[in-house]
This record gives structure tokens, sequence and C-alpha cells, in this order.
């Protein structure tokens, strides 16, 4: 599924302070079957975007139109896709299994084929025999798993993922970047990656879309044609080194800019 | 836990009672208290054992707590009902807003002559004042408890493709259990209280430790008066810890939380 965004802009309307904008009329074509990441300071929109394009926010102006680019079949924005949310959002009072589930359990799938797909899909992601503990008894990297097989099993084509590995020990998140390469290059999917981090989105994507702070905007589309499969040990190469320079001066003037104003509101 | 530790939770709690009772004993024995003043500990297991054989200890002690459930059940279900309903529709909400700020903080007990009036002494009036005291901390821990869940759940089951009703009852339900179960503590600590006192007061029907108590206190039985009190303590103890082990049987990913030690 290719996704278009066009002249999206999002306003909030803060009540008794100015509006923000969160994003200023951004275009970008997400072509279908690529692992493109958003790369920003924080405030910059990506999630806000991230969220608008999966449906769970409107856009105040512009449009976002989503379709199957073989046979033009187009899909409302979050009925082709689905989200993995940076807080993970998992319900604490629901085993493993049926965390995993839920999306079938609502769409009315019996709790037998629910459960043994939701198995599959548990050893799919790595993580076997841990179908009835609850998401508290599991470590920081399980439960990313679990939250990656609960929005994996919708086999939307389209996978929407929010800073998922923000919050991971930076060994885990290697072996957590690992795992959604091989995800990815099995089944090619879109997937837009929200991050903040430029290694990883370097390592994971076929682009990066560097976006600017207050407004949002698209500041550079930067295509990152390192071979697949990818694996961690692509952070040693030349070519990683040389894409690193390029998006860090890219991010730089970004962050340093993000943070004068920062500092200028709190002086104020 | 070391097992000394374990050891010395289990025998200091013992320790102070029986060093208590056994100070007890010895004072009113060497100074030659009054039993009607105070009994010793001796003569209050007396009566226990006579009230246990003559059969009132139990007649009176399975109406009250006959009572208590009985008004904590109506409350319960009226209650959690009312909060949820609330949760979900302002409407709601704002209607039952000023019923509940000006009724909650009314002590429970106030409302005893209003209630003999229309209700009589018989058995209603009992368990309406043991539903009506517990059913004020029930709505209001619901309602709480539903308007404090957490939105990125209830985003993620969006996402999932939840109909709204599905997020009510597969989301916001079970998100507000922990808030639910503590207002049902708190209402079952109230509905004891109030059940009693409604024993003490009305009561056409004589019985319950209510009436035991007050009975007892009238013809100055002491010994009696400490024997039903030590039973409704212990009974309310009970009561209260069975309710938190069946909250923690029910939900458990609300208490204890933090990585499991295994």
């Amino acid at each position: 599924m290719e996704v278009r965004v066009e002249a999206v802009s999002k306003v909030w309307n803060v009540a008794g302070a100015a509006p923000v904008t969160a994003l200023d009329t951004v275009h970008h074509r997400f072509p279908s079957g690529r692992f493109s990441c958003l790369l920003g300071p924080s405030g910059c929109g990506k999630s806000t975007l991230a969220q608008i394009v999966g449906g769970l926010e409107t856009p105040s102006t512009g449009r976002i139109s989503i379709f199957d680019p073989v046979n033009g079949r187009g899909a409302a924005p979050g009925a082709a896709s689905i989200m993995m949310w940076q807080g993970l959002n998992l319900f604490p009072w629901r085993s493993v299994i049926d965390n995993v589930a839920f999306g079938l359990e609502v769409a009315g799938i019996g709790r037998a084929e629910r459960h043994e797909r939701a198995r599959a899909m548990l050893a799919t992601v790595g993580l076997n025999g841990f179908d009835k503990h609850l998401p508290r008894q599991l470590s920081g990297g399980m439960r990313q798993r679990v939250a990656l097989a609960r929005a994996l099993i919708m086999e939307r084509p389209i996978l929407l993922m929010d800073e998922p590995f923000a919050a991971l020990d930076a060994q885990t998140k290697i072996v957590m970047q690992e795992e959604l390469l091989r995800i990815f290059e099995a089944s090619r999917k879109t997937v837009l990656f929200v991050t903040h981090a430029i290694d990883e989105a370097i390592l994971l994507g076929d682009e990066i879309v560097v976006m600017t702070a207050r407004p949002g905007r698209i500041k550079e589309v930067i295509p990152i044609e390192l071979p697949r499969p990818r694996s961690f040990e692509l952070v040693n190469t030349k070519e990683f080194g040389a894409l690193f320079q390029h998006v860090f001066h890219l991010i730089r003037d970004e962050v340093t800019k993000a943070m004068r104003e920062a500092t200028a509101e709190h002086a104020a | 836990m070391t097992t000394r530790r374990r050891l010395a939770e289990l025998v200091l709690p013992a320790l102070s009672i029986i060093g208590f009772v056994a100070l007890w004993q010895a004072v009113v024995v060497l100074r030659g208290i009054p039993p009607i003043y105070l009994p010793a500990p001796s003569a209050i297991a007396a009566a226990l054992v006579q009230m246990a054989r003559d059969g009132s200890l139990w007649t009176n002690l399975a109406a009250t707590i006959l009572r208590i459930f009985a008004g904590f059940a109506v409350a319960a279900l009226g209650g959690v009902a009312l909060g949820l309903l609330m949760g979900r529709s302002r409407i709601v909400a704002q209607i039952a807003d000023p019923w509940l700020a000006a009724l909650y903080p009314l002590p429970k007990i106030s409302l005893i002559p209003l209630m003999i009036i229309w209700l009589g002494t018989g058995e209603t009036y009992n368990i309406v004042m043991s539903a009506i005291s517990a059913f004020f901390p029930i709505v209001l821990s619901t309602y709480a408890g539903v308007q404090q869940v957490d939105h990125g759940p209830v985003l993620a089951a969006r996402d999932l493709g939840a109909s709204p009703r599905q997020i009510q009852t597969k989301v916001i339900l079970p998100a507000a259990v922990p808030h639910i179960f503590n207002g049902l503590q708190l209402g079952m600590g109230v509905t004891i209280i109030l059940v009693v006192a409604a024993e003490m007061i009305g009561g056409s029907d004589q019985t319950g430790m209510g009436y035991l108590l007050i009975n007892a206190g009238q013809v100055m039985d002491t010994d009696k008066v400490f024997a039903s009190l030590a039973v409704m303590a212990v009974v309310g103890a009970v009561i209260m810890k069975l309710q938190r082990f069946i909250d923690r049987k029910a939900a458990p990913w609300a208490v204890h939380a933090g990585p499991r030690q295994d």
C-alpha cells in the first residue's frame, strides 16, 4: 500500500494560548513495501504525522490517500494500517496471548482459532512459552515483542511505529532492531517508523524523512541505498558512517534551533 | 525474606495480644476491680462460651452478617452500575453530581430517624441502612476509576478495531477494576459500622450483634459487652482480609506490581 500525504497541516488549538502548528503543509509519498523513517527533534510533529496516516488524528487541512499501486484500490486511513505505540499501550489485565489476540477477539474470531494464531505470531516474534504471563511479569524487550505481535497479527499492509524502541536498553534495542529487519524483509509491508535516533533510522530505513521542528516540515528526504538483508554489522561500514555524518549535520541545526526556542520560552 | 523475619512477623503480634490479656487479667485480679467496670479476660471468655452454648451468639451473629452482605450486595450492584454510567455519559454525571456531593459527606447514621419513620424497624430498615452507607463510596470510586483510565490502551483498542461498546467492556471496565475494588472495600467498612448502629437504635425484631451489645449494656452485663465487641472485631477483620484476598485473586495485575521474583 502506498501512502500519499498531500498538503497536510495540523494545528493544535490550546485554550488560552496561541495555536501550535504541529505540521505545516507536508507533502510526501511513502512508497509501497518500503521502510520510511521519520526523523527529527521532539516536537517536529513526526508522531502526529504517523497518527494522521493511521486515522487516529484528523488533519486540519490537506489529505491522506492510501491505495494499492498495483490495482489502484484505495483504503481509508486506519483501515489498512496498524500502530505500534511508543508506550506500547498493552492491556495490563490481559495475559500475553490475550493481548496479542485482542484484535481478532473484537473482530469476533473464536477463542481456539485466535489463540492458535496468536501463539504462531508470538513464535514469529521470538516469544515462546509466556502465553499466560501478564505484561508486568515480562522484561521491557519481551513486552516489545508482545506489542509487535499484537500489531502484526492484524495483517495490515501498513505498519506505523512510533519510537517503539526508545525506552529499551542498548543491547535489547539492537536485538529488536534486527528482529524488525528480519520481519520487514520477509513481509515487505509499508513501514512508517518514527524515531529520533539517527543510527536507528539508517540501519532500518529505505529512506529517511528529516523533519524540522515548529512548525513541522520536511527538510530533506535521504534515500538509504544500503543492501538488504541488513544486520547490525552495517553500523561499522564506511557507507554507514558517511550517511550518519550527513544526517547528523542536517539534524544538528534543527536540534539547536529547537533548544534555543525552548530556552527562550523558558526564560519568557 | 529470612525465616527469622518471618518468624518475628508471626510471633510478635501473637505475643502482643497474649501479653496484653495477661496484664489485663493480672491487674483486674490483683487490684480487685469490680467486674461491672472491667471484667477479667477469663470472665469474658466464660461469657463468650455461655453465649455460644445457648445459641444467642450464633443467631445474632448470623443476623448481622446477613444484613451486612444483603445491603452490601445491593449497594455494590447499584453503585458500580451508576458509577459506570456516570463515566460513560456526561449527562448522567451532571445529573448525579449534586446529589452525590450533598449526600456523600452526610453522616449516614443521621438518616436512622428518617428511615425508622419510613420503614419501621424491621429487616428492610436494617438492610436499607446498610445499602445506603456502602453505596456512596462505591459510586464515587467507580466513577473516579472510569475517569482515570489511561488514554493509551483506549487508543490502541480503537486502532485494533474495537467498537465503542467493546472499548467500554474490554478496556475501560477492566482498567477501572482496581478503583472499583477500592470502593467496595471502603463500602464494606462503613456497612459494618452502620448495620451495628442500626441494630442498636432500631431493630424491633431484637436480633443482631448491635442489639446484643446494647441489651447487655443496659443490664450492666459488662462481660457480655466485651464478648460481643471481641466477636465483632474478629468478624470485621476476617471480612476485610477476605475481601483483600478476593481482590488479589480477581485482579492480580492491580496489586503488588513489580517484576516477578522467579
